[in-house]
């Protein structure tokens, strides 16, 4: 609607009507003075403010940005594991006779692991290989612990827990080590490698990323 | 010292002072010496002396003291010379002390000791067989944690404990002959953790003639030894007087056992008793009231000295009175061995500043006696 009231005058018009551009300098003394004279209880000042729209913010919001409620699986909690069983052998399936055939994978996976095993190797290749490598299937034995009753357990490693090595030995018994406070001997073709148990409280399936460093002392 | 702090550390002064009261503490701490005296008679049913001499098992110098004597009797004499050989063996595994043969063959027939020779008993693992069957095996934390045998932890061990004590009854392992105890202790000392030591041995043997140690042990490097006797006669002697009566002395009149046990320790180490203000070795002087002997004699027995040898030199030494003599009283001392880890019976023996457990019996002519023990820091109460 404005448009049809105000339009810019076009040249050929303005040339017609003998209309003049005031100029820049002009035209604002124009309004200045037109200004003072409509309202002339305000100031110049105030009038200037006016013109130029100044703001005062007040508060200043941000939005945030709603961030996604990441939906986790809840996963199970160590009672319900536990209910499910999973990771319980049976009574008739301990029989060391049945885990020797996996002790002899074990072998053959760190052989190959170590790319043929050696007498003239360097022991600290072999050691650096075991500390990632898995050790289900390993005979391990108690070689020195703070408890005398723990010395001296042999057998073939069946699960590793963050704290515990579950062992089945030659009498067919299922025995729970803890590794805290114990020293335990892996033996693979000859070299013989000492795990200090105290240092080794890991998932097997986080030791494989873990840097290990030389903290502490290995006294019991 | 803290005035000398400017005034913005507080905190720093207090612990200047802290830190040096402690060390005086330190400095003016002395490791505690126990010394028990009793009196009774040889004749009173309920005197402990053959007990008290009886249990304590690891004896290396017995030394006597006659005043008023220049020649020994003959009773006396042949029995210092008999005081037992003892044997010597080099690298004697562990596991022969538990072997079967052993036991049956000397520990069950008589009173077998054995102590291992050159160990301290601070830091190194000692063993000793006490004659009731008990091996006591006082071992380090690395061996302890290795062997795998049940044990406890010493006494005397501060926060951090270094040692353990293991205690095997031999004599509850002999009866019954397939134990698994009896399996366990063996793994230990034949395959986990073979250990090997010099040993002393000394067997009293009651009963019939068997196998002797020598040719028991003829695998091993043994030797036959003979204590050392040591005999000399001091002329000019200053001895306290002593009441039999009082154990604490009178003013005038007698000397307590404490001054006694001094003098005693001064004669055995050949100080001057003379009190001569500048003489370099000793000041020492003889408690008063005291009399001059004309000549003494002082025998010393080192070596590995059985207790029932002990008990026979303390009868003669009481029949010496049977006879009216000179000397108004005689004294026997019984030290043992600064290493062994039993001092009696089994109470735990350390070794702290000076692993000293000894005995010192002082008899009168009238059977009565004053017996004096004295233990060192690392030790209880003597029984």
């Amino acid at each position: 609607m404005n448009s049809v009231i105000y339009h810019a005058f076009s040249q050929k018009d303005a040339k017609e009507f003998d209309i003049q551009h005031p100029g820049t300098q002009r035209a604002e003394a124009f309004v200045r003075a037109f200004l003072k004279r409509s309202m002339p209880r305000m100031s110049r000042q105030a009038q200037e403010d006016h013109l130029q729209r100044k703001a005062v913010v007040l508060e200043y919001f941000t939005h945030r940005k709603q961030k996604e409620k990441k939906k986790k699986s809840k996963g199970l909690s160590a009672k319900q594991r536990r209910e499910l069983r999973l990771f319980d052998i049976n009574p008739e399936q301990q029989r060391y006779s049945l885990f020797l055939p996996l002790h002899e994978l074990w072998k053959q996976y760190i052989r190959d692991l170590c790319n043929g095993l050696k007498p003239d190797m360097q022991p600290q290749m072999i050691q650096a290989k075991l500390l990632k490598a898995d050790l289900h299937g390993a005979i391990v034995s108690v070689t020195k612990s703070k408890c005398p009753s723990y010395v001296g357990i042999t057998g073939i490693l069946l699960q590793e827990t963050k704290h515990i090595f579950k062992i089945i030995t030659k009498e067919d018994r299922l025995k729970v080590i803890p590794k805290l406070n114990c020293v335990f001997t892996v033996e693979i073709d000859g070299f013989i490698s000492y795990i200090y148990g105290s240092k080794f409280q890991l998932r097997s399936s986080e030791r494989s990323a873990k840097k290990f460093k030389a903290k502490g002392t290995i006294d019991l | 010292m803290p005035a000398g702090k400017g005034r913005g550390e507080p905190n720093a002064g207090r612990t200047c002072v802290r830190k040096t009261m402690a060390m005086l503490c330190r400095l003016r701490e002395v490791p505690r010496h126990l010394l028990v005296c009793e009196k009774s008679n040889f004749g009173h049913e309920k005197s402990r002396h053959r007990h008290l001499v009886e249990t304590h098992y690891h004896n290396y110098r017995v030394s006597f003291l006659i005043p008023e004597c220049g020649i020994l009797s003959k009773e006396l004499k042949d029995l210092v010379m008999d005081s037992g050989p003892y044997y010597f063996v080099k690298d004697l595994p562990l596991h022969e002390l538990i072997a079967h043969e052993f036991i049956n063959t000397f520990v069950k027939k008589g009173a077998c000791y054995a102590l291992t020779y050159n160990t301290n008993i601070d830091e190194d693992n000692t063993v000793a067989l006490l004659p009731n069957g008990k091996l006591i095996l006082s071992l380090d934390k690395d061996t302890y944690e290795e062997a795998g045998l049940q044990g406890r932890p010493s006494q005397y061990s501060g926060r951090k404990t270094m040692k353990f004590i293991v205690s095997i009854d031999l004599m509850d392992l002999s009866s019954k002959l397939d134990s698994k105890k009896y399996k366990r202790i063996s793994w230990a000392f034949k395959e986990k953790k073979p250990l090997k030591f010099d040993f002393l041995l000394a067997w009293h043997q009651t009963g019939a003639e068997g196998s002797t140690m020598m040719s028991y042990f003829s695998n091993y490097r043994i030797q036959e030894r003979q204590p050392k006797i040591a005999l000399s006669t001091v002329t000019d002697l200053p001895c306290p007087v002593l009441r039999s009566g009082e154990l604490r002395g009178e003013p005038e009149a007698a000397c307590s056992a404490q001054e006694l046990f001094e003098w005693l320790g001064a004669v055995f180490s050949n100080a001057e008793l003379n009190n001569e203000p500048d003489n370099f070795i000793s000041t020492y002087c003889c408690p008063q009231p005291s009399t001059v002997a004309a000549k003494a004699c002082l025998c010393t027995i080192t070596g590995f000295i059985l207790p029932e040898k002990i008990r026979l030199l303390l009868e003669q030494l009481c029949r010496y009175f049977d006879e009216p003599k000179l000397a108004p009283w005689v004294t026997l001392s019984v030290q043992g061995f600064a290493d062994s880890p039993v001092s009696w019976r089994e109470n735990e023996h350390g070794f702290r500043k000076g692993g000293e457990h000894l005995y010192n019996f002082v008899v009168f002519s009238n059977r009565d006696y004053w017996l004096q023990l004295a233990v060192g820091a690392n030790d209880d109460c003597p029984p």
